[in-house]
Order: C-alpha cells, then sequence, then structure tokens
C-alpha cells in the first residue's frame, strides 16, 4: 500500500440573500461559532504550519494572491478581530478540522485509511456544515443564509476543494509528475462537477455545460501557489508526517462532487495511479506536449483530440483507458476496495464510451446535463440564458428544501453510495486506525484540557504531548495507543 | 468500519436484481418527483449568479 493516508479539503461558498454586501469574513465567523459541536475551538497550532517550502528543494518568501484580494486583506486587517479570531478553528470528535480559510468555510476531513471512509468523512462534512447553516438561520430568523459546495461564483472567483495523498518519500517527485499529469488531465471525464459557461478568456465564447468547475483555473504545471498561477500539481511540501519518510500530494484541481460516487471515483482512481507510479509500471506514450492547455481543452470538449509528446495523437477516454488497463493487470484480485474501484472506473469508461446518458445518476456533469436539458426543452431556452448558471449555483446548495442535488437525492433519482448510518457514523466518530482516531478521542474525552491541537499532535495544558508526526499506519497507530495505555 | 467493506457492497448488489448487470439504476424521467423539481427549479431566482459574489480561495 503506497498511500497510506487520505484526506479531502472543501472550501465553501456562503452568502446572505437578505444583505446588499454580504460580508464572508463576518458571515463565516458567525457559521463557525454557530457550531455546537463538540469540539476544540480556536487553539490551531499554526507555529506547525510550513507551507512555504517547495517539492523542487526551495523555500519561497511568500505565497502570492492577486491584486484584488491584496486589496481585501488590507481592509481585514483593519477589523477587531485576531488573526485566530477570523480563523475559527475548530478540532472535532471525529477528527477533523472546520475553520476559515481565506473567507470561506473549509471543512478538512481526518486522515483516512479508505476510500469509502474518506467519502463518508466528506459526506459528513456536508452534514455538519448545513447542521450549522440551520442554526444560523433560526439565529437570523428566516432562511437568508446560503452555502454551496462548489468551487466558483462565475465571476472569475474560484475556491478550492483538495484532495490529499501520502505518499512515500522515496518515489521520485518527477516521476510523480510523469505519471500523474495525463491522468489528472483527463479524470475530470468523471470528476468533474460541470459547470454552465466559462471563466477563462481562453474558452471564446463558450455557451454550455463543460466538465469541471476548476478546469477554467489551471493556469501551470506545477506551482507552490494556490490562489494565483494555480497548477496541476501543486509543490508545497508540507507532509504533515516524517518528512523524510513521506510526501503529501496536494492536489488542487479538483472540483466540488455533490455525487458521493464520483468523489469515491475520483480518489479511488487516483490513488491506484499513484500505487501504478510506486510499483515502476510504464505507462508509455501517455505522456502530452501541453498538459495545461489540455485541461480547459478535454473540460469544453471531452472529445478533444490531444497531442502525445512521443507523437500522434489520443483522447482523454484513451488516455483513461489505458491507466485502468495498466491498473487492472497490477491490482486485479488484490483488495477489496480495489476491485470495487476498478469495477465503477471500468463500468464508467465504458458508459462514456458507448451510452453516455447512463451516467446521468451518479457523475454530477452528466446528471446535470440531464437535469438542465430537461428544463431548457420545457422552458424553450439555450445554455446562453443566465438562467442555467444560477440553477448550475443552485445544484450545489446545501439546503435540503433549496438544492437541486438535494432534490434528485429526496426523489432517489441519484445513486445512493453511503447509508444513513455510516453517515452519521463519521460525523461523530473518527476513522478507525488512524491518528486522527487518537486526535478525535483527545476532543471528545479531554476538550477543555487541550492547549493546542494539530494534525501532527496535540498539547494539553499540563504539559503532555501526544507526537502523531510518525503515527502512520495502522501498526504505529496500535502501538502508540498501547503505549498510553501502559502509561495509565 | 462497516463503509470499509467493499465485499458487503458486493453482496448487496447481488442481492438486487437492478443492480446485478447494469450498475446503478438511471433515474426515471416519468417519476412523479420530476414535476416536485421542475417546480423547485422554476422557483430559482434567474440573477442569482449576479448577486453570488465570493472572494477567492485556494
Amino acid at each position: 500500500m503506497s498511500v497510506p493516508l487520505l484526506g479531502l479539503e472543501t472550501e465553501y461558498g456562503i452568502i446572505r440573500e437578505d444583505l446588499e454586501n454580504s460580508d464572508p469574513v463576518e458571515e463565516s465567523m458567525k457559521l463557525l461559532k454557530a457550531c455546537e459541536r463538540k469540539s476544540v475551538f480556536c487553539k490551531w497550532a499554526y507555529s506547525k504550519e510550513n507551507s512555504h517550502l517547495d517539492m523542487r528543494g526551495f523555500r519561497v518568501a511568500s505565497l502570492a494572491q492577486d491584486e484584488e484580494e491584496d486589496a481585501f486583506c488590507a481592509e481585514d486587517r483593519k477589523r477587531p478581530y485576531s488573526y485566530l479570531d477570523m480563523k475559527c478553528d475548530r478540532v472535532l470528535t471525529n477528527g477533523a478540522r472546520f475553520y476559515n480559510d481565506h473567507t470561506h468555510p473549509e471543512y478538512s476531513t481526518p486522515e483516512c485509511r479508505s476510500v469509502l471512509s474518506l467519502v463518508a468523512h466528506d459526506v459528513a462534512g456536508e452534514r455538519i456544515v448545513a447542521e450549522c447553516v440551520a442554526i444560523r438561520n433560526r439565529e437570523l430568523e428566516g432562511n437568508s443564509l446560503q452555502v454551496f459546495k462548489n468551487n466558483t461564483d462565475y465571476s472569475g472567483h474560484s475556491y478550492g476543494t483538495h484532495d490529499n495523498y501520502l505518499i512515500p518519500r522515496e518515489i521520485p517527485f518527477e516521476n510523480v509528475v510523469s505519471g500523474l499529469a495525463p491522468f489528472l488531465v483527463t479524470r475530470q471525464l468523471y470528476a468533474g462537477a460541470g459547470k454552465v459557461g466559462s471563466e477563462n478568456p481562453g474558452a471564446g465564447n463558450f455557451q454550455g455545460l463543460q466538465l469541471a468547475q476548476r478546469s477554467d483555473f489551471i493556469e501551470t504545471l506545477l506551482s507552490i501557489e494556490t490562489m494565483t498561477k494555480r497548477p496541476l500539481i501543486n509543490t508545497r511540501d508540507e507532509p504533515h508526517a516524517v518528512s523524510n519518510r513521506y510526501r503529501r500530494l496536494h492536489l488542487i484541481l479538483g472540483d466540488a462532487n455533490m455525487s458521493a460516487y464520483a468523489t469515491a471515483l475520483k480518489v479511488g482512481t487516483t490513488l491506484l495511479v499513484f500505487n501504478l507510479i510506486a510499483s515502476e509500471d510504464k505507462l508509455a506514450g501517455l505522456e502530452l506536449v501541453d498538459p495545461v492547455a489540455d485541461v480547459l481543452k478535454v473540460s469544453l470538449d471531452k472529445a478533444t483530440v490531444l497531442q502525445r509528446k512521443t507523437g500522434g495523437t489520443i483522447t482523454a477516454l484513451e488516455i483513461q483507458e489505458a491507466y485502468l488497463e495498466a491498473a487492472e493487470k497490477a491490482f486485479a484480485g488484490k483488495d477489496l476496495e480495489w476491485n470495487w474501484i476498478l469495477k465503477e472506473w471500468k463500468r464508467t469508461l465504458d458508459e462514456l464510451r458507448h451510452s453516455p446518458e447512463k451516467l446521468s445518476d451518479r457523475i454530477d456533469w452528466a446528471i446535470k446535463e440531464k437535469l438542465f436539458t430537461e428544463f431548457m426543452q420545457s422552458e424553450g431556452m439555450g445554455w446562453e440564458d443566465p438562467w442555467l448558471k444560477s440553477l448550475d449555483l443552485e445544484y450545489h446548495n446545501l439546503d435540503p428544501d433549496r438544492g437541486l442535488y438535494r432534490g434528485l437525492q429526496q426523489e432517489g433519482a441519484v445513486y445512493s453510495l453511503l447509508n444513513e448510518k455510516e453517515i452519521v457514523r463519521a460525523v461523530e466518530l473518527p476513522p478507525e486506525g488512524t491518528r486522527a482516531q487518537i486526535r478525535g478521542q483527545a476532543v471528545a474525552q479531554d476538550a477543555e484540557n487541550i492547549k493546542s491541537i494539530h494534525w501532527t499532535g496535540v498539547e494539553f495544558a499540563n504539559g503532555e504531548i501526544l507526537d502523531l508526526t510518525g503515527v502512520i499506519c495502522p501498526e504505529e497507530v496500535e502501538i502508540f495507543l498501547n503505549s498510553r495505555e501502559q502509561l495509565v | 468500519m462497516d463503509m470499509n467493506d467493499p465485499l458487503r457492497r458486493e453482496e448487496k448488489k447481488e442481492s438486487s436484481p437492478d443492480r446485478h448487470d447494469s450498475g446503478p439504476s438511471s433515474p426515471e424521467p416519468s417519476r412523479p418527483g420530476r414535476d416536485d423539481l421542475l417546480k423547485r427549479m422554476k422557483k430559482v431566482d434567474p440573477k442569482q449568479t449576479e448577486k453570488y459574489k465570493q472572494r477567492t480561495g485556494q
């Protein structure tokens, strides 16, 4: 197993509909303060963060943002709040981090060992965020606060959904880049959440539904940046683990999926590709001449033809089929969850090739395509109508009475990957056999005595420290827990 | 955790004829709930995205 831990971070969009100028700083803070779940509040150990080190072996002095955001931040500094006040960090009993990141409420799942566990924790995040929205709306005596699990405001402002994979440091980074890039360019065939229109001037006057929300915003192959010049592969070297054993691949090009099945496929296939790279299986002939431009090209037209470095052309679907074939050869029959991923990956690619309409109950862009096409037919309008963008936004609304994906769920019109028991469990409890279990238990049992908390450890008021930096594999978790029992 | 057991999912699928070979079943366009969803869509403010301004995130 080359990927011992997985995680997902989701930044949510937030707005007060009863105000002329909704203030995301105020609203995000009030949302986090409304959380009634047992948690450690405002004690995140920022001293342990190190986001300026680059995988390529250098350190940057600062991370960049655009001029507009610079101006907003200058105004933010005049507010009567400290940095920690605005962050409103919470660590929950399930080991997750729930806080404000760049004015967006963000839910970072606990570290998980399996794909289905991770998906349950991502959906648990939706549940916890929606719970806080409901509390806030009771305070507001209305329904004016609305929160969206998406990645754009359709005016050029994007916010992220990052998938994270802890991988062995010994895998050369250049192998990761060459092995991963063609896969990431084309993963949007099933991982794309769909977006009406385009915010990238390079798309011309595109009218229609593109595959992915983030594809408009990928500008370079490699970069440490996340708010400007967003890369296909982020080079931030911050493993939150023993740095000579592990690196954390922090992928920022993904979409926020409403479909849990799509999330599972996105993360599951990526995990298998990391294992292919680790096993040094050669995927000859897949490298692309211009992978960065191809991200948008594929998003706008999934049948487009891409130029290969070795000469000739290839389609996005053919690239995915090549990865699938290699993964089937290497991993079929080796792990129950991997078997599930391989089977669903194959089903999805087969249906994309032969009957794409069958994807319209589980792949977000395909769900939208069917739903919006029906609506356009009933209303006699086309993709250029601005109403379609509003419907697209509303697909991602967490409000059970307004959200379009929520409406489809209530109808039973979309595939349910998880049952209620699995979601409720993930809301309350951490994934077993992970260091998140130790963190979550510390919060559940001793929250009031925690002085500071982080992915890599917990410090108590009495000076006791739980150092989780090296507690990665289940065996290490067990040894850690056994040693704690002996101390007691 | 229960959810980590894909075999259980395989067993569940095999007990359901709908899922045995064809995978997750597709939505039925004529189902009664479609009208409710259409009503929900018609209630969406056509100018909602114009008001939906966010700040750049990561």
